[in-house]
């Protein structure tokens, strides 16, 4: 059985190892940051450059520090976010030469603008606006009515709501954090008055909405830019060449129209990337099954590692729990911790060790994985009558063997149902994995929320529901085939 | 062990023992020797600490203060594995694993030390014999087992080893009177048969007194009489001893 796990193990392994491209790209999760991306690595491909483009990697954290760890090599960034949120002791309206002298002892090097200002805005339905009679940000400090529903990262961001309200003395309370890719439609059913928005998106004609005037200049300048390790320089100038030619070319309203394209007729990014370069889009060439097959084995790979991980590690946790009772409690004591980190947050805190794509992903995992395990490991052997457990000791069996052959067969089926729910959630949790770059069935249900397109979020959604009812209907015939039968009697009287 | 010619002839003895459980005494202070190839019942009412007893001689609980000598010898934890496999236990209920069969229950130790299958099926079948498990009955698993059946596989699986000494814990504490009743005749027999040192905990004196010779009897961790029943009857240490010898003598003019 062990060794079964081990080939299992290997075999996914191996396409991990086979990848390593030269130069790599990040996009974060936003439609726009996406059409970058592919915008660089075709015009890349045009110049005869192998570079692959790891898309929707999550917010501005995950993809900073996967530059900085060398797990990307470049990505679309804004100059606002670099000067309010990446770099210290910068003056909030750096121009770009000030960011190039900033970032170098970073290791990091910056583009010119791309041509166009995505900047924050506020944005309200005119019809609403009209009746509360606001135009600009000022006017919002007499309407403490109105409820606002903010994209998380705007919320928590120190350019985002703190500044804003503290600049214009806002009185709201009502404030609801949304992802950004659903508070459009939030916003367009009512249920909240004003949400945050880029000015180039696409939906501001589409939605009849007004961006309110920024009278007191909060907003900083977001001057689209890439960012990209200085290494390039010298590893692939060429590349750098093609970043840099792609400077000047991106009007605003280009932007909006590229980002219409994407997310109101369903385009994909790469066709209007292409589009706007005057070049071949290259599509990624499956089909639904081919992309269904790859990220199965994506999403299998993630949950077998972390599974088989856990479960090597988590039994014998569990065992020395019921040992001892004082490293019981703080062996439960911790695992229950782990359980408490919300599971984005777990899959962010891997970076820093395992960069970003399916290691940090399977660390989050594994970490998840332990606690169902160790718990039901302890309370399997705990469970177990102490009068059963002085019966072996007292039959002058070695401790091991009474584990072994006492001791983790009475307690098995509580062991298998721990680690039964430890996969459940792990099929379901791996999805996440998608924000950091580890593929699976996460990915299209990222892309799909974040164009609005409930059937690519259920490409991904009904492949893992089904993937998770197949592990548990798998673990439910392992328990029946592993419990031994004297346990599934009940006593004779 | 008894078997050695220069053996002490002692084959338990505590010494001064002391056993507490927080504020409650289990053992106060005991010294009692339990001779090689006699046969004792200890008694008393629940939580005397006559299980106790029997566990600090298994090494299964280590006393406070005070020493244990086996043949003569001070137990150390050391020898204790080596101590248990000479020692046959049962203990009320049987203490059957649920995940294996009778036969899978009395394997586990010869298996272990590295009897083959056979010898150790052999052996199984000649302790079936002699405590009249039916046949068909080994390849039972416990729940499947009636109380009586599972108390003998207990009791075979003490003696699997064929062992010097038999340390019981109310053994036939959970069975039903008559079934009570008829494992009380045979276990007295296997005992006369096999001449090896029993130590039997109960708290039902006539059982007791079936059983052995020599009476003791505890109460809140000391010793109150060691004895014969005539000198429980006759010359009392304490008028506990007469309470307790009254209380089962009521019951059992009434069963007989």
């Amino acid at each position: 059985m062990k060794r079964a796990w081990l080939v299992v193990t290997m075999v996914l392994l191996m396409p991990f190892c086979a990848h390593a491209t030269p130069v790599r790209i990040g996009s974060k999760q936003f439609t726009e940051s996406v059409i970058l991306g592919e915008m660089a690595r075709l015009a890349a491909r045009q110049q005869g450059m192998p570079v692959a483009h790891q898309r929707e990697l999550g917010g501005t954290a995950i993809l900073w520090s996967a530059l900085q760890h060398g797990d990307i090599d470049a990505y679309p960034e804004y100059t606002g976010t670099l000067t309010h949120e990446l770099l210290k002791n910068v003056a909030p309206d750096a121009d770009i030469p000030t960011l190039r002298a900033a970032l170098k002892p970073l290791g990091v090097g910056i583009t010119d603008s791309l041509g166009f200002d995505d900047t924050y805005a506020i944005g309200m339905r005119e019809d609403r606006a009209a009746q509360l009679g606001i135009r600009r940000l000022s006017d919002l400090a007499a309407h403490p009515e109105v409820r606002l529903g903010f994209s998380n990262e705007f919320m928590a961001r120190g350019d985002g709501w703190p500044g804003l309200r503290q600049r214009y003395g806002m009185p709201q309370t009502q404030v609801r954090g949304l992802d950004h890719a659903l508070s459009y439609r939030a916003l367009a059913s009512g249920a909240v008055d004003a949400i945050d928005l880029y000015s180039t998106d696409a939906e501001i004609p589409y939605y009849r909405l007004r961006t309110l005037d920024d009278d007191r200049h909060y907003f900083p300048h977001y001057e689209a830019v890439f960012v990209y390790r200085l290494d390039l320089e010298h590893r692939s100038p060429a590349f750098v060449d093609v970043l840099k030619k792609l400077t000047g070319r991106i009007s605003a309203d280009a932007m909006r129209q590229l980002n219409a394209m994407v997310k109101l007729h369903g385009e994909k990014e790469t066709l209007a990337a292409a589009d706007f370069l005057g070049v071949q889009p290259d599509g990624d060439g499956a089909n639904l099954w081919g992309r269904l097959w790859r990220r199965t084995l994506e999403h299998l790979r993630l949950v077998l590692i972390s599974l088989t991980a856990a479960v090597v590690i988590a039994i014998p946790l569990g065992v020395r729990a019921a040992r001892t009772k004082r490293l019981g409690h703080l062996i439960m004591a911790l695992s229950g911790v782990l359980q408490t980190i919300p599971s984005l947050a777990m899959f962010v805190f891997m970076i820093p060790f395992f960069g970003i794509g399916t290691w940090p992903a399977i660390a989050a995992l594994f970490l998840y994985s332990l606690l169902p395990i160790v718990r039901n490991t302890y309370a399997g052997l705990t469970g177990i009558p102490p009068d059963l457990r002085e019966s072996a000791a007292a039959l002058g069996l070695p401790r091991g063997v009474r584990l072994r052959r006492v001791e983790l067969p009475m307690a098995i089926r509580s062991i298998l149902a721990g680690i039964k729910t430890a996969a459940v959630i792990n099929v379901g949790t791996a999805t996440l994995g998608a924000l950091i770059g580890a593929g699976g069935y996460g990915q299209p249900i990222v892309t799909g929320i974040r164009l609005d397109d409930t059937g690519l979020i259920l490409e991904g959604a009904i492949p893992a529901a089904c993937m998770a009812l197949v592990v548990q209907g798998l673990f439910e015939g392992v328990e029946r085939w592993l419990t031994p039968r004297g346990m599934r009697l009940e006593a004779r009287q | 062990m008894p078997t050695t010619p220069n053996a002490s002839p002692e084959a338990f003895e505590l010494r001064g023992v002391s056993k507490r459980y927080g504020a409650i005494a289990a053992l106060d202070n005991v010294s009692l020797r339990f001779p090689t190839g006699g046969n004792t019942a200890l008694i008393g009412s629940s939580g005397s600490g006559k299980s106790t007893l029997l566990r600090v001689l298994l090494g299964l609980e280590w006393p406070d203060s005070g020493e244990i000598r086996v043949d003569g010898a001070v137990l150390e934890p050391a020898h204790v594995l080596a101590l248990r496999r000479r020692v046959g236990y049962v203990i009320q209920e049987g203490g059957l694993f649920p995940h294996l069969t009778a036969l899978g229950n009395l394997a586990l130790l010869p298996h272990h030390l590295g009897w083959s299958r056979d010898r150790i099926r052999q052996r199984a079948e000649e302790l079936a014999t002699l405590t009249h498990l039916p046949p068909g009955a080994l390849e039972r698993y416990p729940a499947e087992l009636s109380g009586g059946q599972r108390q003998r596989v207990a009791l075979m699986r003490g003696l699997m080893l064929n062992p010097d000494a038999l340390l019981m814990d109310e053994p036939l504490g959970a069975l039903d009177p008559i079934v009570r009743h008829e494992l009380q005749d045979e276990l007295k027999a296997i005992f006369d048969q096999l001449g090896k040192t029993v130590i039997v905990v109960t708290h039902d004196m006539a059982e007791a007194a079936w059983f052995a010779d020599r009476l003791v009897l505890m109460r809140n961790g000391k010793v109150v009489q060691d004895g014969r029943l005539d000198d429980f009857c006759q010359r009392p240490a304490d008028p506990f001893v007469t309470r307790f010898v009254r209380a089962q003598r009521t019951l059992r003019g009434v069963s007989s």
